[in-house]
């Protein structure tokens, strides 16, 4: 499987065709009910923060593999691109609660808890990339 | 996009069928608080069932909506949160903690029911 | 392989194996040899050292197939590994004991000898201990996925009353199986409520604490509502001195306590019936 949607976010609809891409991705690659509600809510979480602070992006999603000595094991893979103002704290909006949007601050550190692995790089006025993979068990 | 509130004598129904974006959310709440003035309704169910994803934000939606109706006289519960969706919040860590629940309409009328009379 | 070798290993078989046998005497005095009829113990290893001998002749892949044969019969009926290794080391021994002993060769092919033989028995012990051990990880995936069978039925025994009896040892990976059963069980019975019975817990840490508060949390989400029973004195007092707070969770200490309060909150009750209306 060589899948891969690059979803562009710059208004609130891109927010919804992100997560649309990668429940049918996670579908495809047979992730269980729960585990497909997981990965979308993390793509929404991560679209969402790319309108708010970045005003546009792009989420690309696809599909990976692992091959270990009892199988090849299956995932996907979203990445979060924006060139927008950076985060300055990552301790800071990595911490349960913390938030400057008026939200529940569950955003990133939720994100973080949905998936298996969570990656994020961030230049102060560059931009920010957060790498986020989940393997189906 | 608009989401149907009906209304049953003192209560107001609401089934969200539609995948929940920001906009609808939003105007969903602004419709519903001015629905329960309008009616001067004493209770509201929102059955969740049909929807697939609850994040951060429609989250804070719902526990907004629930607080604010409050304020304004009207008990909320909200009925038929998916187990993937649950599990999800959970996750998350949202609890919401302050929010009636039930498992359909039906068990949510009987709720409101118990709860205006107790 | 060099075909001198060869010959010479053909020539001398008897001789190579009787040594063969008199070396592997020493440990054959194990725990495991000693639970088997001598019998078959020694035709086992006579067996095993014609099929060691005769792989010589075949093409590798052959050879390779017919000893993964050989061993996979043994696996099963729980040969240790350590038998074929033992007998591969020692037929090394017995081997380069045999051919240096000759005079015919000289101290360039003794080298070269010993690195053919080297290999060969290397390439002999490396497949025995990759057919063990896929057959380790094959048990093991087996036991893992009958252990997941085991995890956490949801029991409906009364309209909207449900009990979920946990039993054993609690990680993430079960918790999350045990959440999703208590879930899909709550909305496939329309459960009001669900005891959850830690009875059969062994332990109940911070992370089994932990993992028992999302779950009832979970459950409240869906719209139904958790009692915890079968809380033992030790496991209370485990949990208070842990400063685990399930304050928020109604508890109870037995099954029969924690249904009776599920009857409540349902407003029904069980009463006893007077014998008049039995008859």
């Amino acid at each position: 499987m060589s899948v891969q949607s690059n979803v562009e976010v710059r208004t609130e609809w891109g927010i919804v065709s992100a997560r649309q891409a990668g429940r049918n991705l996670a579908k495809e690659i047979g992730f269980s009910s729960v585990d497909q509600a997981r990965i979308t809510t993390a793509i929404s979480e991560l679209a969402r923060n790319i309108y708010l602070y970045a005003e546009k992006g792009e989420i690309i999603i696809e599909a990976v593999e692992e091959i270990h000595s009892t199988g090849v094991k299956h995932g996907i893979k979203i990445t979060a691109k924006d060139k927008g103002p950076g985060i300055k704290n990552i301790r800071q909006v990595m911490e349960d609660g913390f938030t400057t949007s008026g939200g529940l601050g569950a955003g990133l550190p939720g994100v973080k808890r949905l998936m298996d692995e969570f990656d994020i790089d961030s230049v102060a006025g560059e931009g920010t990339e957060i790498t986020t993979i989940k393997w189906n068990s | 996009m608009r989401i149907p509130i009906l209304k049953l004598h003192d209560y107001l129904l609401i089934s969200v069928q539609v995948e929940l974006d920001d906009q609808t959310a939003l105007q969903f709440q602004e419709d519903l608080l001015n629905k329960i003035h309008q009616e001067g309704s004493s209770g509201v169910v929102i059955d969740l069932t049909s929807v697939e994803m609850i994040d951060s934000f429609i989250a804070k939606v719902l526990g907004d909506v629930v607080e604010m109706s409050n304020l304004m006289g009207a008990k909320v519960v909200l009925t038929g949160i998916q187990p993937a969706v649950a599990i999800t919040l959970i996750d998350m860590g949202i609890m919401l903690d302050e929010v009636p629940t039930a498992l359909d309409l039906e068990q949510g009328l009987d709720k409101l029911q118990q709860e205006l009379e107790g | 392989m060099q075909p001198s070798i060869i010959e010479m290993i053909y020539s001398q078989r008897q001789e190579i194996i009787d040594r063969w046998k008199e070396e592997i005497q020493h440990f054959s005095d194990n725990e495991f040899s000693r639970s088997l009829p001598s019998e078959m113990y020694n035709e086992t290893n006579v067996e095993f050292v014609h099929l060691i001998i005769d792989t010589l002749e075949l093409e590798q892949s052959e050879a390779k197939e017919k000893l993964r044969q050989f061993v996979e019969r043994f696996i099963h009926t729980g040969w240790p590994l350590s038998f074929f290794t033992q007998g591969m080391q020692a037929f090394r021994r017995v081997l380069l004991e045999t051919m240096t002993s000759q005079e015919t060769i000289n101290s360039k092919k003794v080298f070269e000898t010993f690195y053919e033989v080297e290999s060969w028995i290397d390439g002999i012990i490396n497949q025995l201990v990759d057919e063990y051990s896929g057959s380790w990880e094959n048990t093991l995936h087996l036991q893992k996925l009958a252990l997941k069978e085991l995890s956490a039925p949801l029991i409906p025994v009364f309209e909207k009353i449900s009990v979920m009896p946990l039993i054993g040892t609690i990680d993430t990976e079960r918790a999350k199986l045990i959440m999703e059963n208590l879930l899909e069980g709550i909305i496939e019975h329309r459960s009001q409520v669900v005891l959850i019975d830690i009875t059969g817990v062994p332990v109940v840490d911070t992370m089994v604490a932990h993992h028992i508060i999302q779950a009832s949390e979970a459950v409240r989400l869906v719209g139904a509502e958790c009692i915890l029973v079968g809380i033992r004195p030790e496991i209370a007092q485990t949990i208070v001195n842990l400063g685990i707070d399930l304050g928020k969770f109604p508890t109870r200490s037995t099954l029969r306590k924690g249904i009776e309060t599920g009857l409540e909150l349902t407003q029904r009750k069980i009463v006893k019936i007077s014998s008049d209306e039995f008859r």
